[in-house]
């Protein structure tokens, strides 16, 4: 480890000259925050310039979080800085040892912070709410717990629309054994959206004004586009664009909040201000890329340079090399690639609808660039995404014939879900591929297009895996080691992911979470949650405070942990949880607006399941 | 009259209500496959469940709780003084003026100042719904006419709401001013082909039952430039002389706008509009040597807030 170069903005630090300057970086942040009231814009500090801190260190460490005026791709943007940047420091942990952070809010509103995908008592997890009332204005508050995990996570606030103006950093914390990941240098790569916008203003334009943000809409004057790209005749472009009107539908409404108002950010900079990560021509690089945005999945790439990923979501998985890979809002990739020569390399994130990108460069030297790739078409949904099946496909028509077989007495492994409460639990291997639709009964919250829900495991996403390079999909993920408190579950659920895209509403099985009551686990239990997502849209669901055992075809040695699963339209996804957390916790579609809009449930980790529901919303 | 009419807006209330599924979602195919109406949600499988053994080392606990404790805290409502995690219930106001607009006629009939505006408040499912329309005529005499909705809006389903409430309408003369109350039952929302539908039945408070529907399509010709085709109609159930009105459908106006959304909430439009009387209520116009059709070029704006 000690050899191993570690890159903080741009300046180069080894592991011992990092220890060395830990303190002392807390004091030039906090100094930075404190710029003189008659430094002009031209002072300004710059987003982008996050330091380093550990927070296992025994004196622990502080963040200070503050509005303050930053230049954002060039514009002087009103940001929620943490220690003076967005994104806030790096923080570091080592696992085994005991995190201590002192967060003071110099906001003039309540904040938080909430510690992603790690594992802490639930009065440590930072909701507002639900672990905690929140830090008050002027206010400190101390976290303490033991980090019992490593990996690469992120942190930021759960208070209102806070993370979409900035209040977001890096988390890395290092194995307390051997690393098996191996690699000489590493760098941090933070993915966020940026609006000059007030997000509050961006949440009533989503939810007043329908395809408020979307620009890339069918027009007339795109219909010879339309034709060219997909080779379609002019009346077959029209059929279709009719039967989605028919729908009341819109299939380019692939994303809610676009580059209409969006600057991309790659650790805060701007695809113009080019952020240079540097490497020795033949060193094996480290990137642990995070997509803090609000609302943004990127799609990730580097011409020229295979990428090896070997971490998802701060878990070790077996390493599979591929060309490019979508990373949901929420998740966490860690990838390694090599630099072959001293040429530069473009590290490529591009928004999934395609109206903007992020955009750095990988090279020996600082200012060094390489051409960056044009912004390819827009995706559209396709019928596939309302789960209907493509004449000629032999597999759903299987599929067909399986689940008739069922119905006509089943199989072992596959008899109604109802009647699977055996001693031995519920099958690992091989679930069921595709379930039909039964009539909404979800209300008006919910427009479901979807004629079923089935397995989507080898689909990487719209608008992937038509460029002739590899893409990675959630079927390829394997955990590396077996990982502890695995076991069948002995109980499962059905969730549906739901909302009215027309009112934009969203929320679980038809309600909003003041709506609805508390999920409970009961503690100890094995779990499986089969979520069902009814809407045309793609949602990263994040569970806290327990890891999400993701079924992406393996076994139960080899299913990855996650703390977010990307659950795409009309996909049948299952998660195995053991409910090994007692308290209450957050779970929730991490796209921020449909999480403020009512996509979101308190999670009851409980000592019995007798009784009535619990309300969540007292 | 009163009578008849207030039988007739009772039963098309209930018919209203209860065609609710022809105004919901496409129908699924009939499928034996077996179906996610009978998976169980949270609540159903927690009411199964036989209870499980939990074998469990150190799980994480606050500093200075028991587990027994924690358990408890996870089987309590939110303690006071805990905000709501999410906001998800907050209120917005919105107000567009679809039509904010000069009409200037083909002939000696007087030019005019034009609107029509939905201004509402409230939740996702629930709204007070305000609707103003009308025209006033600023050069000559001062003359206008108004018709202003007051509506508890209520999403019934995905692409639909049903409003009722009051009707607030006046006409005005340098010398005269009439008004008249009437109650309203109205049916809101997008059909499909993505037509914006409106149609409202209106009994005044003199007993007269007349109806008006509203259509209006968006063809984008660019990401910016669009064309909006609408349609009025009004319909009168019984002759109602003081209103000059036959029974029947009574009146249409036409109208054409191309639009240009220089921001979504702020586009300027050019337009024109025909309107024209029908049956009866032509016949009686016609018989009072009044115009029974007009031309209009019609200039405004389009903005929300």
């Amino acid at each position: 480890m000690a050899d191993k170069q570690r890159f903080v903005g741009s300046t180069r630090v080894t592991r011992r000259k990092f220890l060395v300057t830990t303190g002392s970086s807390a004091l030039a942040s906090y100094l930075l925050l404190n710029r003189p009231a008659w430094a002009s814009d031209a002072n300004l500090a710059r987003a982008g310039n996050f330091g380093e801190l550990d927070a296992t260190a025994a004196e622990g460490i502080d963040l200070y979080l503050e509005n303050q005026d930053l230049l954002v791709a060039g514009n002087v943007g009103r940001a929620i800085a943490i220690n003076g940047s967005i994104p806030g420091p790096v923080i570091r942990m080592t696992e085994g040892r005991d995190a201590l952070i002192r967060v003071h809010n110099r906001l003039p509103e309540d904040t938080s912070i909430h510690w992603h995908g790690i594992l802490l008592p639930f009065d440590m997890d930072g909701v507002p709410g639900i672990s905690f009332a929140g830090i008050p204005a002027g206010e400190t508050f101390t976290y303490r717990f033991p980090v019992r995990q490593n990996g690469t996570y992120w942190y930021h606030s759960h208070s209102g629309f806070q993370e979409q103006r900035g209040h977001y950093g890096q988390l890395i914390i290092e194995p307390a054994e051997t690393d098996p990941v191996d690699y000489d240098v590493e760098h941090t790569v933070v993915l966020s959206d940026w609006t000059f916008e007030d997000p509050h203003g961006v949440f009533r334009n989503l939810k007043t004004v329908e395809g408020y943000y979307n620009f890339q809409r069918p027009t007339l004057a795109n219909i010879d586009d339309q034709m060219q790209a997909t080779g379609m005749t002019l009346a077959e472009v029209i059929n279709k664009r009719l039967s989605w009107q028919g729908m009341r539908m819109d299939p380019t409404d692939i994303a809610d909040v676009t580059g209409a108002t969006y600057t991309f950010l790659m650790n805060g900079k701007a695809a113009d201000e080019n952020p240079v990560f540097l490497a020795e021509p033949g060193q094996k690089v480290r990137l642990r890329i995070v997509n803090a945005s609000a609302q943004t999945f990127y799609d990730v790439r580097i011409p020229g340079l295979p990428i090896t990923v070997v971490q998802a979501d701060g878990q070790d998985i077996k390493p599979v090399e591929t060309d490019e890979f979508r990373i949901a809002v929420a998740e966490t990739y860690d990838v390694v690639v090599t630099l072959p020569d001293d040429q530069a390399y473009t590290l490529f994130a591009e928004a999934m609808d395609r109206s903007g990108y992020a955009r750095g460069t990988l090279a020996s030297r600082g200012g060094m660039s390489a051409s960056v790739p044009e912004l390819r078409r827009r995706p559209m949904l396709t019928m596939a995404d309302m789960g209907m099946m493509m004449s000629g496909d032999m597999k759903d028509m299987k599929d067909m014939k399986d689940m008739e077989g069922m119905k006509d007495g089943g199989q072992d492994g596959m008899e109604m879900p109802m009647a699977r409460h055996s001693e031995s639990g519920l099958p690992t291997e091989n679930l069921v591929d595709r379930v039909k639709h039964g009539p909404s009964g979800h209300g008006p919250a919910s427009i479901t297009m979807a004629q079923s829900a089935y397995r989507r495991l080898d689909y990487s996403g719209a608008g992937l895996g038509d460029d002739g390079w590899r893409v990675l999909s959630y079927s390829q993920l394997r955990a590396l080691a077996r990982p502890p408190l695995r076991r069948p579950p002995t109980r499962e659920f059905y969730l549906h992911l739901t909302g009215n895209m027309h009112r934009f509403i969203w929320g679980f099985d038809g309600k909003k979470w003041s709506e609805s009551d508390m999920i409970r686990f009961q503690y100890g239990e094995r779990l499986r949650i089969n979520m069902i997502n009814d809407t045309m849209m793609s949602h990263p669901i994040h569970l806290h405070g327990m890891w999400m055992d993701l079924y992406a075809g393996g076994d139960l040695d080899t299913n990855p942990r996650k703390h977010t699963v990307n659950v795409q339209p009309a996909e049948l996804l299952t998660v195995d949880i053991t409910a090994d957390a007692p308290g209450q916790w957050a779970f929730h579609c991490h796209l921020l607006y449909h999480m403020e809009a009512g996509m979101f449930r308190t999670v009851a980790v409980v000592r019995s399941l007798e009784g009535g529901p619990l309300n969540a919303d007292a | 009259m009163l009578m008849r009419s207030a039988r007739l807006i009772v039963a098309m209330t209930v018919a209203a209500l209860l065609c609710t599924p022809a105004f919901g979602q496409n129908n699924r195919g009939k499928n034996d496959m077996p179906s996610t109406a009978d998976l169980p949600d949270h609540q159903e499988s927690a009411r199964q469940h036989q209870g499980a053994s939990s074998d469990l080392e150190a799980p994480p606990l606050p500093e200075g709780m028991t587990l027994d404790e924690v358990l408890n805290h996870a089987a309590s409502e939110p303690p006071a003084g805990f905000p709501d995690p999410v906001a998800d219930d907050e209120l917005f106001g919105f107000v567009l003026f679809d039509q904010f607009e000069y009409r200037i006629t083909d002939d000696d009939a007087s030019d005019h100042l034009g609107w029509e505006a939905d201004i509402w408040f409230g939740g996702d499912i629930n709204k007070f719904w305000w609707k103003t329309e009308g025209e006033a005529i600023f050069e000559g005499s001062d003359e206008g006419e108004s018709e202003n909705d007051f509506l508890y809006s209520r999403l019934f389903s995905p692409f639909w709401s049903v409003q009722t409430g009051v009707q607030y309408a006046n006409e005005w003369t340098p010398n005269d001013y009439e008004d008249r109350w009437s109650y309203v039952l109205a049916l809101q929302g997008m059909a499909p082909y993505q037509f914006e539908l409106d149609g409202s039945l209106y009994l005044s408070e003199d007993g007269d039952l007349t109806a008006a529907i509203e259509g209006e399509y968006d063809l984008r010709i660019t990401q910016r430039l669009l064309l909006q085709p609408r349609a009025a109609l009004g319909f009168a159930a019984q002759d109602v002389s003081e209103r000059n009105l036959g029974s029947g459908m009574t009146n249409a106006d036409l109208d054409l706008r191309l639009r240009y959304e220089i921001r979504r909430k702020f586009a300027p439009y050019l337009g024109i509009r025909y309107q024209f009387l029908v049956g009866e209520t032509e016949d009686i116009a016609r018989a009072a040597r009044e115009k029974t059709e007009q031309w209009l070029l019609l200039m405004g704006l389009r903005f929300a807030f």
